[in-house]
């Protein structure tokens, strides 16, 4: 994609080991980037297996200004195809979520089947060349039941090392025998980006997130040692290393895998012990379900997280998984989507309750909102530039800021200062 | 042997290599040269041509007769129980129904020397186009002319494939063709036929099995009875039973063909014979048409039986709208309810779209989709009217 000069200087000259430059969480030009460069050519975390559990059944996200319908095909494949009618554009599918026979335009009943292929469309005469209006496709993955697609024609090719390295975490705890216990969608009114790198960090848990850092060890995610947290922190290096030794003789992988920075498709993983109850992600540390996930017969198994590059994380208990996945809006807009899945014949009420299965998350996500919308707000102000990480708390933050800059570096071409139509001005010099 | 046998009778081309095929649109007068008494109340019909040219079809077919009784001209279809291997003559045959005028008229009057005019063979239930290493042919009553047809053209073909005839009939003294099946049976290495009788009758040593087709009978006669192509002839309400037997055993439909007349498909003076035939039956008004008796008694005339039960027509009701329509027991119900002016939302009329998608909330219909409703909305007693014929008076949502 073609950038102006000032862009690709924002690039080029990032800071390393700093916060971004102001631009990149206001800019609608470096948002219109993200779009094209980033959500659009890259593996995106989209739905999950629960989503569309029955043959008809859809979801549909927005990518930037495109629409995808994610289907689940007679086969019980997993197809995804531009929410777009190839007669006059219309859109096909206009509800979030759904179940169809065939895909049929509301407009004029262009009809195509999950496939995509256009099966009936009248009044368009004998010469109508049916085979020529399919929908358009989209390349879809399917990771242990977290579904990813690529607008790209031709998507990055290492989805398969991230497959194969996280196939054995994931599939013991069957989420594709899940159900969708709760779906929240939260609106941050901030750039997607700080949503992200705050997700990267837990340098704020433990002054935030009291509901989480009740089962969450902050010290699991790097930590400054001091003489003050010596004790808890080589207490806390002796109960992962021996839980990881339980965990991996019932083979359930433990040890972190870290491909954030170095590969296209970036991803994450680790499995650690947790405080409490040490069983689940909820108030008490305790199972928040009764019924517990895959072929688990004990409950600590610990909190298995998978965060993906570049818009989702997940956590896997022994009881539930809570999964989520972010899609900007606009440069300060981006919407968080959480999702509770417990096991598909867990019962409401009864195997589990629902207020006590989201209290966790349902607060942390809160506090996480007033966090980015305040750092939002900062990085509106002309005392904003960008400030250093933690060395010990925030690498993963740099690794995400890293594997963005690297993967805009790849893809940007200048355009000529005589190529420029019009001067580039930064919001920030326009509100001022 | 079998390998070329098989080549032979599945081959379009060894089929076109006799003279070329009655189109269903042509008449020709022929001449019946003999009626032979199958059982008490079965006649076989066997026709010539004047020219003595011979008969070209598929095994399986059906012929129209046009007959005048009573100085009108009635239409009816009966499926040829002869062979296409031996051309030089063509027979239908054909079981008394009682009340049933025109099956009762062929016994009573048509004798060798009489001329009939007809219509061209014509159907696609038919083995020659449904190649498979083993068979399984299930008939009820009269239904067993055109299985009969089948199993006589391996016999002259010398193709022993490996097929297993089981036919249903009230009693034993009822079953047609049963000397020539056993013959068959006897020559053949790979063909097997089973009977059951509803009941003993006068023949009190008969030992084969009596009662009704059920599936645990079937499994009996026919253990591998899933890998087999299946032919299905006789009442409606015995294919309807076949039917749900074999889906109750999850045998997939591709390989399942049972002999039906379509409505819209056939010529329009035998169209109209059959309506006028309806009429009659209905202007009569009594419980023991031909109509109701079609519904019970194994017949001939399956056919002609079929279409009648096809104009059978149902109430419509549509609640919100408080409209009431008359639907066809052969015509969709979007069809229907268009003809008078009922205007529903609709598009392909194919049951692709879904767009005509409503609540069914009394009654039962036959739907045949593609794919435009999900089986879960059709348990929660959803339809497509485009492509639902009534079974019954309906209630719909609408």
């Amino acid at each position: 994609m073609k950038v102006s000069k000032q862009i690709q200087d924002l690039i080029t000259k990032r800071l390393k080991g700093h916060s971004l430059d102001a631009p990149f969480y206001l800019s609608p030009e470096i948002f219109d980037l993200d779009i094209k460069e980033i959500f659009s050519k890259h593996w995106i975390q989209v739905a999950i297996d629960p989503d569309i559990p029955e043959p008809g059944d859809y979801v549909t996200v927005d990518i930037g200004r495109n629409s995808i319908v994610i289907l689940r095909d007679d086969d019980m494949s997993v197809r995804a195809h531009h929410n777009v009618c190839r007669h006059r554009g219309a859109r096909l599918c206009s509800e979030h979520k759904g179940s169809v026979g065939n895909l049929v335009c509301p407009y004029h009943q262009w009809t195509y089947n999950l496939t995509g292929e256009l099966i009936y469309a009248e009044h368009m005469g004998d010469q109508f060349k049916h085979s020529e209006h399919h929908l358009k496709s989209v390349h879809v993955e399917n990771l242990a039941g977290l579904i990813f697609i690529c607008l790209a024609e031709v998507p990055p090719q290492d989805f398969s090392v991230m497959r194969d390295a996280m196939m054995p975490y994931l599939l013991p705890h069957g989420l594709q025998d899940c159900k969708i216990a709760k779906q929240v969608d939260l609106i941050e009114d901030a750039n997607w980006k700080l949503t992200m790198e705050n997700n990267r960090e837990c340098y704020h848990c433990a002054t935030n997130h009291p509901e989480l850092t009740a089962s969450l060890f902050e010290y699991g995610f790097g930590y400054q040692p001091s003489p003050n947290n010596i004790e808890q922190v080589e207490e806390f290096t002796r109960l992962a290393a021996e839980r990881s030794a339980q965990w991996e003789s019932a083979n359930l992988p433990s040890q972190e895998i870290d491909r954030l920075d170095d590969l296209i498709t970036g991803f994450r993983t680790q499995r650690l012990p947790l405080d409490r109850g040490g069983e689940s992600q909820t108030l008490d540390g305790r199972v928040a379900s009764g019924i517990l996930l895959g072929d688990f017969d004990r409950a600590d198994l610990g909190g298995l997280s998978f965060w993906t590059q570049p818009n989702s994380w997940h956590h896997f208990m022994s009881d539930h998984i809570v999964s989520f996945s972010v899609f900007p809006i606009s440069a300060e807009k981006t919407l968080v989507r959480t999702k509770w899945l417990v096991q598909k014949d867990a019962r409401e009420g009864i195997d589990y309750q629902l207020d006590n299965l989201t209290a966790v998350w349902n607060a942390t996500n809160d506090q996480d909102k007033m966090l980015v919308e305040l750092s939002q707000k900062g990085a509106n102000s002309d005392a904003y530039q960008p400030g250093p990480y933690s060395p010990y708390t925030e690498g993963l933050v740099e690794k995400f800021c890293k594997w963005y800059i690297d993967r805009l570096t790849e893809s940007i071409d200048v355009i000529d200062s005589s190529d420029s139509v019009e001067p580039i001005t930064f919001i920030k010099s326009i509100k001022s | 042997m079998q390998k070329n046998s098989q080549q032979r009778i599945n081959s379009e081309r060894f089929w076109d290599a006799l003279p070329p095929p009655w189109n269903s649109d042509i008449q020709e007068t022929l001449t019946c040269i003999q009626v032979r008494v199958e059982t008490h109340d079965v006649k076989s019909f066997i026709f010539a041509t004047p020219d003595n040219s011979g008969f070209t079809f598929r095994p399986g077919q059906f012929i129209t007769l046009e007959l005048e009784i009573e100085g009108e001209t009635i239409n009816r279809c009966y499926t040829i129980s002869s062979t296409p291997t031996r051309p030089h003559t063509l027979s239908i045959t054909v079981k008394r129904v009682p009340n049933g005028s025109v099956s009762n008229w062929l016994h009573d009057n048509l004798k060798a020397g009489d001329s009939v005019r007809v219509l061209g063979a014509a159907g696609e239930f038919t083995c020659v186009t449904f190649p498979a290493d083993k068979y399984l042919f299930l008939s009820a009553g009269s239904g067993i002319t055109p299985l009969m047809s089948m199993a006589r053209t391996h016999f002259d073909l010398s193709d022993d494939r490996d097929i297993t005839f089981i036919h249903s009939a009230r009693t034993p003294d009822d079953i047609i063709f049963e000397r020539e099946l056993a013959l068959i049976a006897s020559s053949q290495q790979n063909f097997r036929t089973c009977f059951i009788c509803e009941r003993l009758g006068a023949r009190r040593d008969w030992h084969g099995p009596t009662g009704m087709l059920s599936l645990s009978a079937l499994t009996l006669m026919a253990p591998d009875f899933m890998e087999r192509e299946i032919f299905v002839c006789g009442p409606a309400p015995y294919m309807k039973a076949v039917r749900s037997m074999l889906d109750a055993a999850g045998f997939e439909r591709q390989h399942y063909h049972e002999e039906s007349f379509s409505f819209e498909n056939l010529p329009e003076e035998v169209r109209e014979g059959v309506l006028e035939a309806v009429l009659e039956a209905h202007q009569e008004d009594a419980p023991n048409t031909e109509l109701e008796v079609a519904a019970l008694t194994p017949s001939t005339e399956v056919g002609a039986l079929a279409l009648l039960s096809e104009v059978t027509s149902f109430k419509v009701m549509f609640q919100k709208s408080a409209r009431e329509i008359v639907c066809g027991a052969q015509q969709h119900v979007l069809e229907a309810a268009r003809a008078t002016g009922v205007r529903l939302a609709s598009s392909c009329a194919q049951g692709m779209c879904g767009t005509c998608k409503v609540k069914l909330i009394s009654g039962q219909v036959a739907m045949q989709h593609k794919g435009g409703i999900r089986q879960r909305e059709i348990d929660q007693g959803m339809v497509l009217l485009c492509c639902s014929k009534p079974l019954t008076d309906l209630v719909i949502d609408k």
